[in-house]
């Protein structure tokens, strides 16, 4: 036995993409996995699920996960950031080895990650989760600086609370701004609901104060239901500049607390900015993103075309017709999970069948949603089949989807924490 | 359990020739166990603590099989399931309430 395990280590499980599936050879498989959000919860969860043999490792900078998803429900003052905020504790009974480091660097041949804290995981299979990085740089007078004072608020946290106790600072009859970015980003409905759960606070509290989205795009996430809640609920008070109006936004001051667009210079009383992004750091640093900064992937199993045996899965995937959202992660990450296990087994993935739900919640008892059912193909992840919810509907079935949210955030949580 | 697993993996086979939903294109398609797992993220099990989305425990599979056609024909009120039922077959639906359904 030692002199087999011996061998093995030394000889045969150094060179990839061995013949004989790891578990054949008589060892437990490691799988790795970085970035403790939606999609990496539920991978480390999933993987330990389907191959409870495997030793699993998830890798996470911080002690508590505060999810984007109702960030904005905690502006507005309806939920609580600590309703929002989740441990690991869970993942950690399940087996799942959880480590609060932060991976700086992956050697893709030697199959290696290293940690900041010094520590290196060697791997079987790795799945990256990274979420994005602001890309700080794409949109000039932005800055990690300037975000203390307008804050993009587009991670959840710190920054969260920083919007909102400028909304609270911000004297009645005031101005707030969202600088909403060009395609691709994480949530695409989120600036629009953001805008919805202001209004919502300002309604009740500042009732003078008005709301200015500038826009590059000309078309965005269930536009036409949010520009029908906006109508319904806070008439005059949301305007939305988009890119034939002069809606991009070229530079931002905060010293003097202005955007500069084609449309005009505008001054704000709050400014939320939320600046292009790419791929999440770590996925720059293995080699897995394309030239615009993101991950391609192959669409049956998640693995990237860049380099075998890594996965990437959630906002940092070139996901074809998924957004980027909580739940396609989940879902991303649950089949990538299938599909490791497979390969770990020396069996063929198992075809994947993706979904995606995603609520706004724009007032108290007002929400509506857009889902998707997706599969794969070789030109990448195609719809199936979903849509929005209908215009017009009646109040009863925006108060549903309201209620259909709150349920929708603790099932995800508990599928990918739980 | 055995006799179950049987009969679903041969329901797998049959739909992975024929159809995927209403999409244009034609793949395999997946296992009744990979769509399911998507239903449960929000139909969550009772520890997720959900109130209004009904659990999908002790669901007789009758009901569901008829309830999942209804969406898909737009024959049942839904404010999403009528949407998310259009993405599969008639036997794809059979299958689900099978699985996910009490007998």
């Amino acid at each position: 036995m030692t002199t087999r395990r011996t061998l093995l280590e030394t000889g045969l499980a150094l060179s990839a993409g061995l013949a004989l599936p790891r578990i054949a050879r008589g060892a437990s498989p490691k799988v790795v996995v970085v970035g403790g959000g939606f999609g990496g919860g539920t991978a480390a969860k999933y993987v330990k699920k389907f191959l409870p043999a495997a030793e699993v490792t998830l890798v996470e900078r911080d002690r508590q996960f505060v999810t984007c998803p109702f960030s904005n429900l905690v502006i507005g003052g309806l939920v609580k950031m600590e309703q929002i905020t989740h441990g690991y504790d869970k993942i950690a009974k399940r087996g799942v080895e959880v480590v609060h480091d932060e991976a700086v660097a992956v050697d893709p041949v030697a199959r290696k990650v290293r940690l900041k804290g010094g520590g290196v995981l060697d791997y079987d299979r790795l799945v990256l989760s990274p979420g994005i990085d602001l890309d700080y740089e794409g949109l000039p007078g932005y800055s990690e600086a300037a975000a203390e004072k307008l804050p993009h608020a587009w991670k959840a946290g710190p920054q969260t609370l920083l919007l909102k106790k400028q909304l609270e600072a911000m004297p009645d009859g005031g101005t707030v701004i969202i600088v909403a970015p060009n395609n691709p980003f994480r949530c695409p409905p989120g600036p629009y609901e953001r805008a919805g759960m202001i209004a919502w606070y300002l309604k009740k509290n500042k009732p003078k104060s008005k709301i200015l989205i500038f826009d590059p795009k000309e078309t965005f996430s269930k536009q036409a239901l949010f520009f029908e809640s906006y109508e319904v609920l806070y008439p005059g008070m949301i305007q939305w500049i988009g890119g034939k109006q002069g809606g991009k936004v070229e530079r931002v001051d905060p010293q003097a607390m202005t955007v500069e667009a084609g449309f005009g210079e505008e001054k704000g009383d709050v400014i939320n900015v939320i600046p292009p992004q790419r791929a999440g750091k770590i996925a720059q640093l293995a080699g897995v993103t394309d030239e615009k900064g993101w991950c391609p992937i192959d669409p049956k199993t998640m693995e990237s075309t860049k380099a075998p045996g890594i996965y990437v899965v959630g906002d940092a995937c070139i996901a074809g017709a998924m957004p980027k959202s909580g739940t396609a992660a989940n879902s991303q990450a649950r089949n990538a999970a299938a599909a490791i296990a497979a390969a770990l087994e020396g069996k063929p993935a198992p075809e994947p069948s993706y979904a995606n739900t995603c609520y706004s919640v724009v007032a108290e008892g007002y929400g509506f949603s857009v889902t998707g059912v997706y599969g794969a193909t070789p030109e990448g992840i195609k719809e199936i089949a979903g849509g929005v919810s209908k215009l017009k509907a009646p109040a009863k079935d925006r108060d549903l989807e309201a209620a259909y949210a709150v349920d929708w955030y603790r099932g995800i949580v508990h599928d990918a924490f739980g | 359990m055995g006799t179950q697993r049987i009969v679903l993996g041969l329901a797998g086979l049959v739909f992975s020739a024929t159809t995927t939903g209403g999409a244009g294109w034609a793949l395999a398609a997946p296992s009744v166990e990979t769509i399911t797992r998507n239903c449960v993220v929000c139909h969550g099990p009772k520890e997720a603590g959900q109130a209004e989305i009904p659990t999908l425990a002790n669901y007789p599979a009758k009901k569901m099989a008829e309830m999942l056609a209804g969406f898909k024909a737009d024959q049942k009120p839904a404010t999403i399931m009528n949407r998310i039922a259009k993405a599969f077959s008639d036997e794809q639906i059979a299958a689900i309430a099978e699985h996910l359904g009490t007998k």
